[in-house]
């Protein structure tokens, strides 16, 4: 019995010590429990009428709540109020105190603009974080888990926030591949908003220190592709854009930004009928071959083929420009590593055209008329010229006819009667 | 008894057997077949062809048309050839066929006569002297036609030599690999454009020439019905081919006389 009594105060003081850590609330004199005595009511409202309660079953399971912080440590402010219930008016909470770089990072960015209301801040933490129920990004109900990201970011991007494509443009990432890896399959290592736009971090796509700049598109794209930035930067597109050329397209110009789908899928950019189009942007432009020296009418002249002609009319077992051209690592055709260059021709054709010969290659595909080319290649206009001028003398031969035809039975009518 | 009596004029003649006929349904078959699923490909510009071949499963079934009617097309050339070669009636129609230096001063007299320029100029006195030296180039009278007339001369080689093009080159536009074995690229792609503008011309000549001489031409409009009967009269004959009728006519001249012989 004495020794029963004797334990008592030790099993008091070990109790308290597991499961009240030095926690700052006791410092204070304020613990969570005083809050919640109130706050935990759900129909506790502010004098302005806004709902002022607190879940705490959802602030224990909360990243905050796990690691007990006290509520006035965010609530700073209440921490040396001693007569409750307290003021109605409080400080807005600051995350700074803790997440210090976190938040001159966002200040900094996009989200931390200038223009802005409260705290300097267009959008806050709690905006994308929540406030009381913030969970770590590896949790599966945290907003920013990178399933739940996207809906988190087009909570705001949906239709609230206007860009220069239009309101839609953020929600095109739905259509996307990397969405449907994401929401379909559960892959996480897709892309989502943050893995191409940063998070805390996100720039304006015209500020160069952007992740989607121009200048920082590939190296973020090839974050995932890696195989591809190779290819890409080994190609003749690549090697200008390392060079600084303004107009080489980047991944971006060919496959759209966030409604990128598979090159099969028919809603594609790049889906082989539509191919031509995105090439010939640049490939038909006379001022751009102009300026870069490379030939003209590509389109025209590949239209005139019947690779061309039936990619028109949706016919899809027909070479596009990247099926001969190749797509992420095009080269120069003079490059003998080139799919164009004159000895890998029959190799380029044969993946359409079994045994093709040598003969592919004697002959142009682009035949533009040049008058410095040689008469192989000038055959095909002339014998189109030929043709015009025999068909003209022909038709116009006929109705020549048919017009005397008809004068001479007009005028015989006529004096008949 | 007199020419009238010897070749009445509601007499029937067949102008086109049975097999002539076939022959021209199976070249009209083909031909609208042909035109229709082939020319949107010279025309892929227009929106009108992208209506008449929407999806990409339209256009492989037109694929496989064109290459059906063109070896229909190919073996009625051959059956045309055979039948020409190995009957009576074909020898005749050939020998008939063939294009004489007479066809050209045809198709210059006829035009001339239908215009009527030089008899204008004498009437307004002008060359009295040489038009009454010279009256034929007053051109009073059209020409006279046998069996087959300049134009149908005309027609019938043009659809001989257009199909000859046109099996050629299309054979090797079908057969790619065999074409790219024997020939090099310039040489393919001079078939392909041969192949695209003698289509063209085939079009135009039939649509223009062959259509008004045999439906809009006011002498058989609507429709001239050989094509559907094969039948001529003797007045047709008379007035269309009179050569042809005089040949009849002394043909049964002669009969008469070796009979009452």
């Amino acid at each position: 019995m004495k020794a029963g009594r004797s334990l008592v105060p030790l099993a008091l003081a070990v109790f308290l010590s597991i499961s009240v850590r030095p926690a700052p609330a006791a410092a204070a004199g304020v613990t969570n429990d005083d809050c919640l005595a109130c706050h935990s009511d759900p129909g506790l409202k502010s004098g302005a009428g806004r709902s002022v309660a607190v879940d705490p079953e959802k602030f224990k399971s909360s990243v905050h709540g796990q690691a007990e912080i006290a509520c006035v440590e965010c609530h700073a402010d209440l921490k040396a109020v001693k007569d409750f219930p307290h003021a109605e008016k409080l400080k807005s909470v600051s995350c700074a105190g803790c997440h210090e770089k976190e938040t001159q990072v966002l200040r900094a960015s996009v989200h931390g603009g200038t223009t802005v209301a409260k705290d300097g801040m267009a959008v806050g933490c709690k905006d994308c974080h929540g406030t009381h129920d913030i969970r770590a990004k590896d949790d599966f109900e945290s907003r920013t888990f990178a399933i739940n990201l996207p809906e988190t970011c087009l909570g705001c991007h949906r239709a609230n926030v206007r860009n220069e494509k239009g309101g839609a443009f953020v929600e095109l990432y739905e259509k996307s591949a990397h969405y449907r890896a994401l929401e379909k399959s559960g892959l996480t290592l897709s892309a989502n908003c943050s893995n191409c736009h940063g998070a805390h971090d996100i720039k304006g796509v015209k500020d160069t220190v952007s992740k989607v700049s121009r200048k920082n598109i590939i190296k973020t794209c090839g974050q995932c592709h890696v195989g591809i930035q190779r290819d890409y930067l080994e190609g003749v597109h690549g090697k200008d854009y390392v060079k600084g050329v303004k107009d080489v397209p980047v991944c971006t110009d060919c496959h759209s930004e966030h409604d990128i789908v598979s090159p099969k899928d028919l809603e594609s950019k790049v889906y082989t009928t539509k191919v031509a189009g995105v090439c010939s942007r640049c490939h038909d432009d006379m001022a751009l071959a102009r300026q870069y020296g490379f030939l003209p009418n590509r389109l025209k002249t590949y239209a005139e083929s019947y690779h061309g002609t039936a990619s028109k009319f949706g016919e899809i077992r027909v070479a596009n420009c990247a099926s001969c051209h190749g797509f992420h690592d095009i080269r120069d055709p003079g490059d003998p590593k080139s799919s164009i260059y004159p000895a890998n021709l029959p190799k380029t054709c044969g993946q359409c055209h079994p045994g093709a010969t040598k003969h592919f290659a004697e002959g142009k595909i682009h035949n533009v008329m040049e008058p410095s080319a040689d008469i192989k290649d000038k055959s095909p206009h002339i014998i189109k010229t030929v043709y015009i001028v025999v068909i003209s003398a022909i038709i116009g031969i006929f109705l020549l006819f048919i017009a005397a035809d008809l004068f001479r039975r007009a005028v015989r009518r006529k004096t008949h009667e | 008894m007199n020419d009238r009596e010897l070749v009445r004029d509601d007499e029937v003649f067949v102008r086109m057997n049975l097999a002539e006929r076939v022959q021209h349904y199976l070249l009209i078959f083909t031909f609208v077949t042909l035109t229709l699923t082939g020319l949107p490909l010279f025309f892929y510009e227009f929106k009108f062809f992208k209506w008449v071949l929407p999806s990409a499963r339209a256009f492989a079934v037109r694929g496989v048309l064109h290459r059906v009617a063109a070896v229909v097309l190919a073996v009625n050339l051959v059956w045309h050839v055979f039948y020409t070669v190995s009957t009576r009636r074909g020898r005749e129609n050939f020998k008939a066929m063939i294009p004489r230096f007479r066809d050209v001063r045809d198709a210059f007299e006829q035009f001339f006569h239908n215009v009527g320029i030089t008899r204008l100029l004498v009437r307004l006195g002008i060359g009295k002297k040489f038009f009454g030296a010279h009256p034929y180039w007053l051109f009073k009278e059209a020409p006279r036609y046998g069996r087959y007339n300049f134009v149908e001369k005309f027609e019938y080689w043009a659809v001989g030599w257009g199909s000859a093009v046109m099996i050629a080159s299309g054979f090797f536009m079908w057969n790619v690999e065999l074409s790219l074995r024997i020939f090099p690229l310039w040489v393919h792609n001079i078939f392909i454009i041969v192949h695209s503008y003698e289509a063209l011309l085939a079009f135009l000549a039939i649509i223009i020439w062959h259509m008004y001489n045999v439906h809009l031409n006011p002498e058989v409009f609507p429709m001239s019905k050989i094509w559907l009967n094969g039948k001529i009269t003797g007045h047709e004959l008379r007035t269309l081919h009179p050569l042809e009728y005089e040949r009849i006519l002394e043909e049964r001249k002669r009969t008469l006389e070796t009979n009452a012989l």
